[in-house]
This record gives structure tokens, sequence and C-alpha cells, in this order.
């Protein structure tokens, strides 16, 4: 997000988003946090809606009479039941885009996708793995779930071991 | 009856809280160090610590349980479902320490709560059941004759079980040895009992079963019944009552099935008997659960008595205030079982911190949920978060009512699979009521089966925009260009000392 003249001469703030998939650019007037009437550029598009904060994170979208209840959750959005997913871009961010020139060549980790407790670990260092093999169970909620290899390889590291309380995204086993 | 401890956890301690208050008895309630701040202990009169988070030091733990009850004072304890509902030993236990169990007794619970003894208590009731083994199975070689003399495909199942731990369908003759370890081990580790049974596989059934409510006095009636045919490896998500597809005849057969095992056992308390049903209505003995079931809402809404508060009266010794001519059955229910798991990423748990809760209500909805804003799911137990009821005049109604009360409903901060019930309750199938148990599986698998979006896509980018706007707004404070590259300069010294 960032600061630039729109086309109109005002000064407007721009966000960069990416919503479901699909790269949109969103020029706002600048006084968005107070909410009310206000005219928004869509992609070049103008638009206008009248917004209201009803609490952190609650918003009540009004656009061309239909009404809109908008809660933030993380990266998404729910809007009447549906839930969508953004990503804020900032344009003076040096990272390049995440998963980008990442292929499968080199050592991959196997993530935890949730927390749990480690009830077995099926590997050791050294042994070769196929793509899709089961490596680790977790348990969360008295559900086993078996985490499986991103590639064929070795097991190059083992980071866990049984009993181990484990949270989301850790890292398990890398196969290399 | 004037103290009751609730040896459970979550929705269904509160619900049975609930109806303690309503009855002017007062409430004990138990937890474990992760649900010092649980909302069933926000709800009770009393409430003492168990032990550690996990079930074995705490929600299991029948001996801590019943000196609580005695320090306490509490003069019966309700089990609730899982952790030691169904455990004959515990319910011996409450009355050898001069406590109520509120179900039933223990020698009905031996023999109705085993599924290979329940299968023989069935066929000396004269019912109907699936052909297979009436007892465990010795070893694989028993399981190949057994399938073989029935025909396949055959459905392994554990002696013990539930939930659909240690099941396993087999389709071919050379896949039942390896199915048949995995079965058996997966049984010993979920209930402490590698025993393994085996039975035809019915094709496409609905899952059916009776609510049944019975008194120490021999009085036992059926309280219709409830259709569970949604479910996922086994577990239920949405069930109803009635059935769209029993009519009153059906019903009478099944229920008066039912209330003859029961009463063959001296079963008291609530109890279900769960059936399927084929295509042409047969009907087959399932098993029994010897326990109020997580589903007993539905049936609550149509017949409009309170199980649990009958439950309470029964185990005061009082006789059932109706005959099965008073039971009548007046419109639809549906309950969705809201659950902590993510359908995006193969219905993983999702435990952690609910940072945001807004619940629908408004006509004929009711939930019962023990979360609130800010409580953090513990990852130890199961990962049920809440069951929404909606009740109406007709089936089609509850479930318009129910979409309604979905769209409002917003769950923040975890996963929850509150989504998956849209996709299914616009299914023109499950409109149809044209359902069996493998019906959510295959609609799973169906990619393109997904609920086309009523929301614009500039209404969805632009209340991003405003909210990401918004955010930046309360960090940081919108500076001139001048400032603006001091900021940047200074960003660029952060980036540098890293």
């Amino acid at each position: 997000m960032g600061r630039c003249g729109a086309a109109g001469g005002f000064e407007a703030l721009t966000v960069w988003l990416e919503v479901e998939g699909e790269k949109r650019r969103v020029d706002l007037p600048n006084e968005v946090a107070r909410g009310g009437v206000m005219e928004c550029v869509i992609d070049g598009r103008s638009i206008t809606v009248d917004g209201r904060f009803l609490q952190a994170g609650v918003l009540s979208l009004l656009v061309a009479g239909r009404q809109y209840r908008c809660v933030l959750d993380g990266g998404s959005v729910v809007i009447d039941g549906g839930r969508f997913g953004f990503e804020v871009e900032d344009p003076r961010s040096l990272q390049g885009r995440r998963g980008a020139g990442a292929g499968t060549a080199g050592p991959r980790p196997v993530k935890s996708p949730m927390p749990g407790r480690v009830v077995r670990v099926l590997v050791e260092v050294g042994q070769e793995v196929e793509e899709g093999q089961a490596v680790v169970v977790i348990e969360a909620m008295k559900m086993q779930n078996e985490l499986k290899s991103p590639k064929a390889g070795r097991v190059a590291r083992v980071v866990v071991g049984v009993g181990d309380a484990v949270g989301s995204g850790d890292v398990l086993v890398v196969v290399e | 009856m004037k103290k009751v401890l609730i040896a459970n956890r979550g929705e269904i301690a509160l619900r049975v809280i609930r109806a303690c208050r309503e009855m002017g008895v007062a409430t004990v309630a138990v937890y474990s160090d992760v649900d010092r701040g649980a909302l069933h202990v926000l709800h009770a009169d009393e409430a003492y610590r168990l032990g550690p988070a996990p079930a074995s030091e705490s929600y299991l733990r029948g001996d801590l349980i019943l000196e609580i009850a005695r320090r306490a004072g509490a003069d019966a304890v309700h089990p609730g479902y899982g952790f030691l509902s169904e455990n004959a030993e515990f319910a011996e236990a409450c009355v050898a320490a001069g406590v109520t169990f509120i179900g039933p007794p223990a020698s009905a619970m031996r023999v109705l709560g085993s599924k290979t003894k329940a299968r023989q208590a069935a066929d000396a009731a004269g019912m109907p059941r699936v052909p297979g083994s009436v007892t465990g199975l010795a070893d694989v070689a028993e399981a190949m004759r057994v399938a073989a003399g029935i025909g396949y495909p055959v459905m392994l199942k554990a002696a013990a079980g539930g939930g659909g731990k240690g099941m396993r369908a087999v389709s071919r003759a050379e896949d039942l040895a390896a199915a048949f370890t995995a079965a058996s081990s997966e049984a010993e580790r979920s209930f402490g009992s590698g025993e393994v049974y085996l039975e035809k596989l019915i094709e496409r059934p609905r899952h059916i079963e009776i609510q049944l409510m019975a008194d120490e006095h021999g009085g036992c009636v059926y309280l219709g019944e409830r259709e569970c045919s949604v479910q996922r490896r086994h577990q239920k998500v949405i069930e109803e009552a009635p059935s769209g597809v029993v009519g009153e005849e059906l019903r009478r057969r099944m229920g008066e099935a039912a209330v003859r095992l029961a009463l063959s056992a001296g079963y008291v308390n609530a109890g279900t008997v769960e059936f399927l049903v084929d295509a042409e209505e047969n009907f087959y003995f399932l098993e029994m659960n010897t326990r109020l079931q997580v589903e007993h809402p539905v049936t609550e809404m149509v017949t409009g008595l309170d199980l649990v508060q009958m439950q309470l009266r029964v185990a005061m010794g009082e006789a059932l205030p109706l005959t099965q001519n008073d039971v009548r059955l007046r419109g639809h229910a549906i309950e969705c079982r809201i659950y902590a798991e993510d359908p995006d990423n193969h219905f993983f748990p999702s435990p952690g911190l609910i940072t945001r809760l807004i619940q629908p209500s408004g006509p004929g909805i009711r939930e019962d949920y023990a979360v609130y804003e800010g409580w953090n799911v513990p990852l130890d137990y199961d990962p049920m978060l809440s069951k929404l009821v909606a009740f109406a005049e007709t089936r089609e109604k509850a479930i318009d009512r129910m979409l309604r009360a979905l769209d409002e409903y917003v769950i923040g901060g975890i996963k929850t699979n509150i989504g998956l019930f849209r996709r299914i309750l616009m299914d023109a199938d499950f409109r149809a009521a044209r359902i069996d148990t493998g019906y959510l599986e295959r609609l799973l698998a169906d990619e393109a089966s997904g609920v086309a979006e009523r929301v614009p896509k500039d209404v969805v980018a632009v209340a991003a925009a405003l909210f990401a706007a918004s955010a930046r707004r309360e960090t940081v404070r919108v500076v001139d260009a001048a400032e603006e590259s001091r900021w940047a300069v200074a960003g660029r010294r952060e980036g540098l000392r890293l």
C-alpha cells in the first residue's frame, strides 16, 4: 500500500491486492478510517461505496443500496457466508514473491499443518523415501494424521521425536 | 437429587448444567488444566481440577471424579457422551460409592455396549441384523471363512468400537488379511481391545437410529428416529429428525424392535439403537449406544421433550411421564456439527484461539456450544465446537433456515467446516433426501459441485482494501512525503541490521 496522486488530482491511498488469485488495484480516498460515502477506483473503474466500521474487523458496506456485512479474519474476509482470501501487496517491499523459483530440487521440509503431538516417527536419518510415503504421524483432537514426504529422496534430518508437541508450520523431517 | 457432578467437558457438559439449573439441581464441573477457562466451568456452581490435559489423566480418571463427587457432596454423576459414559466399571464404581450414575445399569451396558454381545442380544430379541460373525474373530483364517460364507464386500469392525475407529471395508479376499491386521491394531490403540468382527457390507445404506427412554419400572418408549447418513470417515456431520424416508409404519416397526431389545437387557435411561436401512426399507441392527447421543437435540425439537431432564428424573426413580401413544412428532429439525477442521486441507484439525465469534440466532435456531471469542480450543479433545440446530414445519423450510443461520455465522482465528454445510444444504440430492452413508464422500470427490458465489468480486476487493487501509492507519499514521522517506530510510537501516 502506498500513497499516490490519483487521476482526479486528490490525494489517495492505493492498495494492491491479490483477491482469490486475481491481482486488483484499489484506490481509496484518504479519510477511509472514518468511513462514510466514498469514491473508490478499482482497476481504473470508479465505484461509490458507503463503508462503516461497526467494530474492529467488522464492516458494513453499502453498494448501490445493497448491504454487505464484511468480517475480517486474518487473511480472509467473510461476506454473506462466503469466505474470500486476500493478500495485501506492498510494492515497496524488496522481497520476492513467496514460492517463486522454489523448485523440487534441494532439501524439502515436511511441516506440521496443525498443532498436535507426534505419535510415530516412521523414518530415520539416511533412509530412502518415496514421494507420498508417510514419514510422521501427528495426533490432534483425537485424529491421527499421516504426513507424507513431498518428494523422493533421502531423509536428511529428523527434527522431532515421539511425544513432542509441535506447532503449525514446524519442520518435522527434512528430505533431500 | 440435589447436586450433580458432570463428568465431561464442552457443549454436552454445558447442556447438562443447563438442564440441572432449570430443575433447581446444583452442578459440579470438573476440568483439566487446559479447560480452566472453558465455558462449562463458567456456568457451573462449583468446579474442581482433575489433572493435566490428556484425557487419560483427567476426564477418564474415574477415581478422581468420584473423589471430587464425595468431597463436593454430589449425589449423582452425569457422564455425558464419550469419556466414561459407556464404561461399565465406572458405572459400578459410582454405585459402590453411593452416587447415582445417570445412565443405564452396568449390567445392561455390558450386554448392549459390546458390539458382539449386543448382536447376540439382538438375535435373541428377534431383530434383523446384517449377516456376519456374532463373536470376535480369532484370526485371519476365521475372518476368511466367515467372509467367504456371506460373500464380499464385507466390513471389519472393532467390537469395542465407535466413531469409525477400527473399521475397514474389504471388497476382495486378497485384501482381507492386511485390513484385518490394520483394523485390529487400530482398535487396540483406540479402545484397548483388538477384538474385531466382520459383517456383510450393505450397499448404499442409510444410517437411521431410534431414540429410546426407559424407566426402572419397565416403561420404555421410542421417541422417533434420526437420520444420520451424512457422514465423513464414519463420523456424523449432519443429523435430522424425522428421516426423509421413514414413514409411520417403518417407524413403528423399528421403534418396537428397539424397545424389545432394550427391555430384554433390563435397560434404563436414554439409549439409541442404530440401524442400517437399505433402499427396499429393510432395516438391520447395527449397534446400541448406551448413553445420550451428540445429536439428541433434533429429537428434542420434534418431540418437544427435554431428554436430559428426563434422564435425571428417570435416574431419581421416577416413572416415565408419557406412554408411547403420547409421543407426537412435529416439524423437522436439522443439526450441523461444527468442527474445528480445515475442509480445504484434508480436514486437518484446526485448534487454537477463536479471535472472532458472531453466532446466529432468530426463529427456530438453537445452538449447543461451548466456545467464546477469546477461547483457545485445545488440541487434546474432540474437534467439535458447536451443534447448530434449525427447526421448522417442514424439511425444506428447516434446510432454508439452516442456510440462513450459517450465513450469519462467523468463526474467526481457526478453520471450521461452516462453508462445507452450505455446499451440502444447497445440493440437489441432499434437498431431495437422496442420501446414504457414502453421500458426503461422493460430494467431496466431485470438485465441480462447489457453490457459486453471490458476492461481486468488486465488493470483495473494496472490503479487503478498506480493511488493509484501516489496519495500516491504526499502526502507522499517514505521513507526508518527507516523513515517508525517513520511514524508508529507517526501514532500510532495519534491513541492514538483519
